[in-house]
């Protein structure tokens, strides 16, 4: 074994965790156990564990069923999780992870609990990075060259070479060796994805017909048994009658406001409304693999040609922010030089006259006998009044410069296959929600073409892959952030999507549920100290 | 500050105006702006339209801009405290970095900022250290010698400044208005920095560059030449950086100079000063006028002109008693300056036993008590029963307060806790609907709790109506890029 240095946190800035004595059982903080906290979900999950998901109802889910290594807490710093104290080498190369001992697994259906252990840290890695293995996560975690088994509560992860935030990215869930029927790698056929078991505070029960999903406390959590006894998620096709949902007390949460109905919850003393600043954004995606969609002129012409500001005050009651490339305005990569095209229609005809096309007879725009006539496809969870404004007034904005847009409405489940897998489309409307680190490398680089990878319009520029390298490969701070304000600038010129708005979000909830603290991208990552005051248990 | 409220000076500027339905008009559009917070473009549109005023018309639209100039001043005057504070964390972290990936500059910039604070031993240290970097251009050199005259002379030790400032080639206009800028810091009137910015600003023209900017302001605010400061003001691109380092082609920093923020409050106040004056030249206005003077003159640090003002005003038997109420409160805090502070105490107790229910006037006692450091601990306790028992409306200043205090207190949790309370949440960061000093409040509480984003979401909107908070920007995005502890991830909506 190589000779480890135990790095003091002055030094480096990492952090050493103390010996962690066990909770298993009550917390004995003086705060009630018990009651069932229902809360409002934007649809079902299309996956349940951590590696196959990319949406944001299953990480919420994920949250509270898994575990890290480590975790980050409400300042922001690395706390201790599975792993109970850390050590790193000086040449910042090498993670050495001491393990918990009492942690247990969530039961398997008709078995008796197993130990956590580091073969299951090895088999999440390895499930992880398996070539068969269908997730996102392989690109954040390229970075690491092999890790090893030191003992049954002992793992060293070593690294390809010294990253910035390293400590930060062992906070992937861990998924037991037990769990999936494939050891060696998981798809979305495992019946684990859909049954998973993990380490966390709650336990998946059911899922019920009406496609709730009900969890309970793990009373063996290792942090201490979570106060809240049941959680619920709802799912709400619509989410116009989310709220109302709330204020009848169906629900006792709702995770993300729709921005119409803030000034209905702000004036009700029974509910707080709580921001949480998921770095977040909205946008039209443009698959370049079509020819017509190739030539950065048109996608700018479609950015000039739709009136952004307006369709965010009519739809949207103007709560959020314009903005002008692939970063959240609240990220600290935003480029602050660069702003968002203004609404020109007559900018984006010329534009796409540039490109070659002319107007034809019926006055769709036409270039080598093709029309330009495109498919946008929207999730129908997303089949919110305010998105079918959005997308039928894109659909106008673009008939005004000659181009046809045909909506279609799908399922979760099918729009997903149609952009990631079978990258069937021309245009979407989705939204992209990051963490602090605003790492876009899966959105935009060419690498990540393929198969339920991020980057499902093709986009390719060499220079944008170059510089995503590189921003990676430094441990400059400054550095990395001159590079994401160029990618910014880059990719708002070559706008492979039109981007829209970051929007405001906050969540909404009962009074009775108090110490509620929100994690802004994980959301319950802090919800194993929730409680309800017994008179308010149902 | 204490305000008063928009109703009351409406009914005084429409009695006031009478005949003068331009000086109505004109005033109108201008308080339209005001309510919505745009002050500078308020500012600009009254003034505009003073001139072509009737003399007899001319009172109200003066009562105006004194409002509005005194507002920009509050707004400027937390920007700068919540920028140094920002500015000097950020510095550090980037002075921390040596070697080869280190910036030459961040020593330049970290000791103005110390200086700016107060630090003067410590900004030496930094100043030295860049002064005496090799290779550093002359002109940067020189003007970080200014500055460290000034550290020298703030530390007793004027022969050491004076040896500093004589060997300085003042033929480039950067360092004659940088040392112009030192000895009107300096106070040393008998140099005369006016003409020495005067001159600089001859030699380079229409557009000088934003650090001669900051130095020019920092000259026309000490020397109390308001209109020339204001003037430069609205020609000057205010977000662009003090200086840019290059350090490779995927490595530049953007340094900012965040006295600016101080010097711009210090013009808006002798603006609003010299406006309210004006105003109260008319007997009609003058009760009103002496209502806002009491704050400017609070707000110069001439607590007798503030007191006297605030006199004149409570001395006015038609005075509406709720504004009575608010303006003894403040007259309160100007006695707790006089170190009169069992009276200051007692008179807010009295007041917040009076009226346990006026959310306003409790709102007015708390930022009293913040502003003058008072420990008002047991009337804060009252307070916070009363907001949250109050409407959510009504108590919204007093929620504002509330913030405050805990912010000054330094208990960041209840400071977001209170201030989201009086925050329009259906408009977020909307300064139309929301104070944008209960904004910048907010944003620093955000930023202490480490809740980057959401500080820097505020500014970003602020950015628009307010392009000086860009230094506040890049200095928080410089620290949330350090600080940030993720993996990485991102997910599909």
């Amino acid at each position: 074994m190589k000779k480890i240095t135990v790095v003091a946190l002055s030094i480096l800035g990492i952090l050493i965790g103390a010996p962690l004595v066990s909770h298993a059982g009550p917390k004995n903080d003086g705060r009630p156990d018990g009651g069932t906290l229902g809360y409002g979900e934007y649809g079902r999950p299309s996956t349940l564990d951590p590696i196959t998901s990319n949406e944001m109802v299953s990480l919420r889910i994920t949250e509270l069923v898994f575990n890290g290594l480590v975790g980050i807490d409400e300042k922001q710093e690395i706390v201790p999780e599975l792993a109970e104290r850390w050590e790193v080498s000086p040449d910042g190369r090498t993670y050495t992870f001491a393990l918990r001992k009492d942690v247990m697994w969530h039961p398997k259906e008709g078995e008796e609990s197993r130990p956590f252990t580091a073969d299951d840290v090895l088999f999440t890695y390895s499930i992880m990075m398996h070539p068969k293995t269908i997730t996102p996560l392989k690109v954040r975690y390229e970075f690491i060259e092999k890790v090893e088994k030191l003992g049954d509560h002992s793992v060293q992860f070593t690294l390809k070479r010294p990253i910035l935030n390293a400590l930060a990215k062992f906070s992937f869930k861990v998924i037991p060796k037990h769990g999936p029927s494939n050891p060696l790698y998981l798809t979305r056929e495992d019946p684990f994805v859909q049954h998973p078991i993990g380490t966390g505070p709650y336990i998946l029960k059911a899922i019920t017909t009406d496609r709730e999903i009900v969890l309970v406390a793990n009373e063996n959590y290792f942090k201490g048994r979570p106060h809240i006894s049941r959680f619920i998620s709802k799912p709400f096709a619509d989410q116009n009658i989310m709220t109302q949902a709330l204020m009848f007390n169906a629900i006792d949460m709702v995770v993300l406001v729709n921005p119409r109905d803030i000034p209905e919850l702000q004036g009700d003393k029974r509910f707080i409304l709580q921001p949480y600043n998921a770095l977040s954004y909205a946008f039209f995606g443009y698959n370049v693999r079509n020819p017509l969609l190739a030539d950065k002129r048109v996608r700018k012409a479609f950015t000039y040609a739709v009136n952004r500001q307006e369709m965010l005050s009519s739809f949207f009651n103007g709560q959020g922010t314009i903005i002008s490339g692939p970063f959240a305005p609240g990220s600290w990569a935003y480029n602050l030089d660069v702003q968002p095209l203004p609404f020109d229609p007559q900018k984006a005809i010329e534009l796409l006259k540039e490109a070659g096309f002319t107007p034809g007879p019926d006055g769709v725009m036409q270039k080598d006998g093709k029309k330009l006539a495109l498919s946008l496809k929207v999730p129908i969870e997303k089949e919110s009044e305010a998105v079918k404004r959005v997308v039928l007034a894109f659909q106008n904005y673009l008939k005004n410069v000659g181009t046809t847009i045909k909506v279609e409405f799908k399922e979760w489940q099918a729009w997903k296959e149609s952009v990631f897998l079978e990258h069937d489309f021309d245009v979407i409307f989705a939204s992209w929600v990051f963490d602090d680190s605003a790492d876009i490398s899966s959105l935009f680089h060419s690498a990540e073409i393929g198969s339920w990878k991020n980057n499902f319009g093709g986009y390719s520029n060499p220079e944008v892959d170059g510089l995503i390298v590189e921003s990676k490969l430094t441990l400059d701070h400054e550095k990395r952030r001159t590079i994401n304000r160029k990618l910014h600038a880059i990719i708002a010129d070559e706008a492979p999507y039109t981007f829209l708005w970051a929007l405001t979000n906050y969540s909404g909830y009962h009074n009775k549920l108090r110490r509620v603290a929100i994690h802004p991208y994980k959301f319950f990552s802090f919800a194993d100290e929730w409680f309800i005051p017994a008179s308010d248990q149902k | 500050m204490a305000r008063l409220s928009v109703g009351l000076v409406w009914a005084v500027v429409a009695l006031a105006a009478g005949a003068a339905s331009a000086a109505d008009d004109a005033a109108a559009r201008a308080m339209r702006l005001y309510e919505t917070h745009r002050y500078e473009e308020a500012a600009r549109t009254l003034q505009a339209d003073v001139p072509a005023l009737d003399p007899a018309g001319r009172a109200p639209a003066y009562l105006t801009l004194g409002m509005i100039y005194l507002e920009n001043a509050e707004l400027h005057r937390e920007l700068h405290q919540a920028g140094l504070t920002a500015q000097l964390d950020y510095l550090k972290k980037l002075a921390a970095v040596r070697g080869a990936d280190g910036s030459r500059f961040v020593s330049l910039y970290l000791g103005r900022t110390l200086l700016e604070i107060g630090s003067s031993g410590d900004a030496t240290k930094y100043l030295e250290r860049f002064s005496t970097q090799t290779g550093v251009e002359p002109r940067y050199k020189a003007t970080a010698e200014a500055e460290l005259g000034l550290c020298h002379f703030l530390r007793k030790d004027a022969s050491k400044a004076r040896a500093l400032w004589a060997a300085l080639d003042t033929a480039d206009p950067d360092v004659q208005v940088a040392l112009a800028a030192v000895y009107s810091r300096a106070g040393l009137k008998e140099r005369d920095p006016v003409a020495m910015a005067d001159a600089a600003l001859r030699k380079v023209g229409a557009s000088p560059s934003p650090r001669m900017l900051g130095s020019l302001f920092t000259v026309y605010a000490r020397a109390g030449l308001t209109d020339k400061g204001l003037g430069l003001i609205r020609q000057a691109d205010l977000k662009a950086a003090s200086y840019t380092e290059v350090l490779g082609q995927t490595k530049t920093i953007n340094f900012y100079d965040l006295s600016v923020l101080g010097d711009l409050a210090a013009l808006y106040l002798q603006a609003g000063q010299l406006y309210l004056e004006k105003a109260a030249a008319d007997p009609k206005l003058k009760p009103t006028a002496d209502y806002y003077l009491g704050v400017a003159y609070a707000d110069a640090g001439n607590v007798e002109l503030s007191l006297q003002a605030t006199d004149a005003f409570l001395s006015v038997a038609s005075a509406p008693a709720q504004y009575r109420n608010r303006a003894r409160a403040r007259h309160a805090a100007g006695r707790y300056l006089q170190r009169r502070h069992a009276e200051a105490l007692a008179t807010w107790e009295e007041l917040a036993q009076g009226k346990p229910a006026d959310a306003d006037l409790l709102a007015e006692i708390i930022l009293g008590c913040v502003r003058v450091r008072a420990e008002c601990g047991r009337i804060a306790g009252r307070a916070e029963l009363a907001a949250e028992a109050g409407d959510a409306k009504k108590t919204r200043a007093l929620n504002i307060a509330l913030g405050k205090y805990h912010l000054s207190k330094k208990d960041y949790r209840r400071a977001v806790m209170y201030l989201e309370a009086g925050r329009d949440k259906s408009n977020k960061n909307r300064i139309e609907a929301n104070d944008p000093v209960m904004l910048v409040s907010l944003a620093e509480a955000y930023y202490r709790r480490r809740q980057f984003s959401e500080a820097l979401e505020i500014y970003f909107e602020m950015s628009k109506h307010f392009p000086v908070v860009r230094g506040l920007q890049e200095a928080l995005q410089g620290i949330y890029s350090m600080e940030h502890n993720s993996a990485g991830d991102v997910k599909i909506f």
